[in-house]
């Protein structure tokens, strides 16, 4: 299988795993979050956790604030780490407790209702609630899991190696033999997607289903992530960046459609999102009128500068095909053969 | 002539009292004050308990002072540090060496069960191979250290390391700790008491042997200060004077009076000697 000799991979790294996911396809339908919860984040210590997590945007993410909390590196030349900070339990939100054995066995009258007091904050607490007024009011939804970066602050961070990049494929993992639950990753991370549990004592993170992709599961089977494989609407793409044939390469690399999420953190990640589209804006008598209801500013603060030539290049490639003509990029982005939106046996 | 006699008798007296004085500064004050050399932490033989914190043995076993200063690292915020001083005893008893480690620390933190929480921890460090002193941030490589490993949280552990970033886990722990947190505020304290068997249980463990001294250092985390890893308060290394050389202070002492004796001996005879030629001249 062809390997791009300008894409850039991680020293050491032979292949870079990536995703795809297109935002213009999220329901917030959190099926992807269930998906990675049951079958990560069930163990006792986890629960707080979301490996997979999907956030409304405008909003203030999960855990909450997370732009606002540091890590990744000063400049596009790494050679410093800005500082981090580990998130409280309550900014990542506590698991609540309900009593369904009192009320639904022993007939308790009372609500079913977060046991502890009322609960001022949780996963997706603001969700919908986005940003503008009616009837311009919009939002989207961000779906999000560990970046699997390039240049990894995570990583860097760690005082004993215990955090690191596979050779095989670029999946970062936490050691667990080797942490000792010091949570310098945490901070470290800008994305805030390491964890502490503090039941092991050791902080842990997304591992792209790396048992999947290897086939490793009881049907000896290869499969893409589980939060891919779930997805209502199948928004996101599974492959190798730098698989030229494949759509990951194509979306990044070739039409530069599909961007990092942050990219002012430096830290490359492999995780790519197509922009949302949203419907233009509407007088107050309720005609169209021509200004995006997702400010061009909102989306730059996301995914950099790049977002606009990105827009555009999806408009002009859906207007090609509006008039009849084919666009090799609307087709990947329409793309139902999961051969294509899943390319994970291509190399050896 | 009277007058230059009795100014030469003047300065004779002075000369004795300086010397006499050097005798008891050099040889008698250091006893009484400090009788023990720079960096070393006494560790008798004692026939009483030392098991726990407050054992009765431990009152025969005097404690030394170790200042403790924030460990060179690359970690962010690795110069800030609560702990200044650890008081360190030791002592043998029954086949086991015991250290037992008392530091101020206004609050206790003895759990990590939030992300944010971290908890007390401290450890003493030792060569494996007593008889070549390790890099002090932990040995290296070629030089490895044994460290033991306490945390108000997770408990004890018996660690091999070789540098920075490398403790690993001792297979068979043969490290045993008593902890205690007492007052709060300025009478805060962790008292923490470990103890192993002085042969070692496998090898890349430290030999705790009478044939040489044993190097040791000493390190404290406050968790509430969000210590951890390498960012904690060092000692340098410090000894426990187990094995047979001089003795330390006493010989020492000796030494210095020795020589304070002779040279008060030597201004005498030089007095006389000048006295004896004065009245040889006059006559």
């Amino acid at each position: 299988m062809a390997t791009q000799e300008n894409v850039a991979l991680a020293d050491g790294v032979d292949h870079q795993v990536a995703m795809v996911m297109d935002l213009n396809k999220c329901i917030g339908c959190q099926t992807c979050t269930v998906a990675c919860k049951s079958l990560w984040t069930e163990r006792e210590g986890t629960e707080y956790m979301y490996w997979n997590n999907v956030e409304t945007r405008p909003g203030k993410g999960y855990p909450r604030k997370w732009e606002e909390k540091g890590g990744g590196w000063k400049s596009e030349e790494r050679t410093e780490r800005q500082p981090g900070e580990i998130p409280s339990s309550e900014d990542y939100g506590e698991a609540w407790e309900f009593d369904h054995e009192g009320i639904l066995k022993e007939g308790e009258d009372k609500k079913l209702a977060p046991e502890g007091g009322k609960p001022e904050w949780g996963p997706n607490w603001d969700e919908d609630q986005g940003a503008g007024e009616h009837p311009n009011s919009y939002y989207f939804y961000l779906p999000r899991i560990c970046n699997h970066c390039t240049h990894p602050t995570c990583v860097e961070a760690c005082p004993r190696s215990a955090v690191y990049k596979r050779e095989e494929d670029g999946v970062v993992l936490v050691d667990q033999e080797r942490c000792r639950g010091y949570r310098y990753c945490v901070e470290g991370c800008p994305y805030k997607k390491i964890y502490y549990n503090a039941v092991s004592k050791t902080s842990e993170k997304c591992v792209f289903c790396y048992p999947r992709i290897e086939g490793e599961g009881p049907d000896g089977e290869v499969h893409p992530p589980a939060c891919a494989d779930q997805c209502t609407t199948q928004l996101r793409m599974v492959g190798y960046l730098d698989d030229t044939e494949g759509p990951i390469y194509k979306l990044v690399e070739q039409y530069e459609v599909a961007l990092p999420l942050h990219p002012e953190y430096q830290t490359d990640p492999n995780v790519y999102y197509i922009p949302p589209f949203a419907p233009p804006q509407h007088s107050e008598d309720g005609e169209t009128v021509d200004v995006d209801r997702i400010p061009d500013s909102y989306l730059e603060q996301l995914f950099g500068d790049r977002v606009h030539e990105a827009l555009d290049t999806i408009e002009r490639e859906r207007a090609k095909v509006e008039r009849g003509g084919y666009s090799e990029l609307m087709e990947i982005l329409q793309d139902t053969n999961p051969a294509q939106q899943y390319r994970l046996e291509v190399f050896e | 002539m009277m007058g230059i006699d009795s100014k030469t008798n003047r300065s004779m007296m002075a000369f004795v009292v300086f010397a006499a004085a050097l005798v008891l500064a050099a040889g008698v004050v250091p006893m009484l004050v400090d009788a023990r050399p720079a960096r070393e932490i006494p560790a008798p033989t004692v026939e009483q308990n030392l098991s726990g914190v407050d054992a009765p043995g431990w009152s025969d076993a005097p404690a030394a002072e170790v200042p403790l200063a924030a460990a060179p690292s690359g970690l962010p915020n690795a110069k800030s540090v609560s702990t200044d001083a650890v008081d360190v005893q030791a002592a043998r008893s029954d086949g086991q060496l015991y250290l037992r480690l008392e530091w101020h620390d206004a609050q206790a933190t003895e759990t990590a069960d939030d992300p944010q929480t971290f908890a007390d921890a401290a450890a003493v460090q030792m060569p494996v191979d007593t008889s070549a002193q390790p890099a002090i941030a932990m040995g290296s490589q070629s030089n490895l250290v044994n460290v033991w490993y306490w945390s108000a949280d997770t408990g004890t552990e018996e660690l091999l390391a070789g540098g920075p970033g490398s403790t690993t886990l001792l297979g068979n722990q043969s490290v045993q700790t008593w902890a205690e947190h007492t007052g709060s505020g300025e009478n805060g304290t962790w008292t923490v008491v470990f103890s192993r068997p002085v042969d070692p249980a496998s090898d890349n463990r430290t030999a705790v042997t009478s044939d040489r001294d044993l190097d040791v250092a000493f390190g404290v985390w406050d968790g509430t200060n969000a210590e951890r890893s390498g960012r904690k308060a060092v000692s340098q290394w410090y000894y426990l004077p187990l094995g047979p050389g001089p003795g330390g202070a006493p010989f020492e002492s000796i030494l210095w009076a020795v020589a304070g004796i002779a040279i008060v001996a030597v201004i005498v005879v030089t007095i006389q000697g000048v006295r004896r030629a004065r009245a040889e001249g006059g006559a």
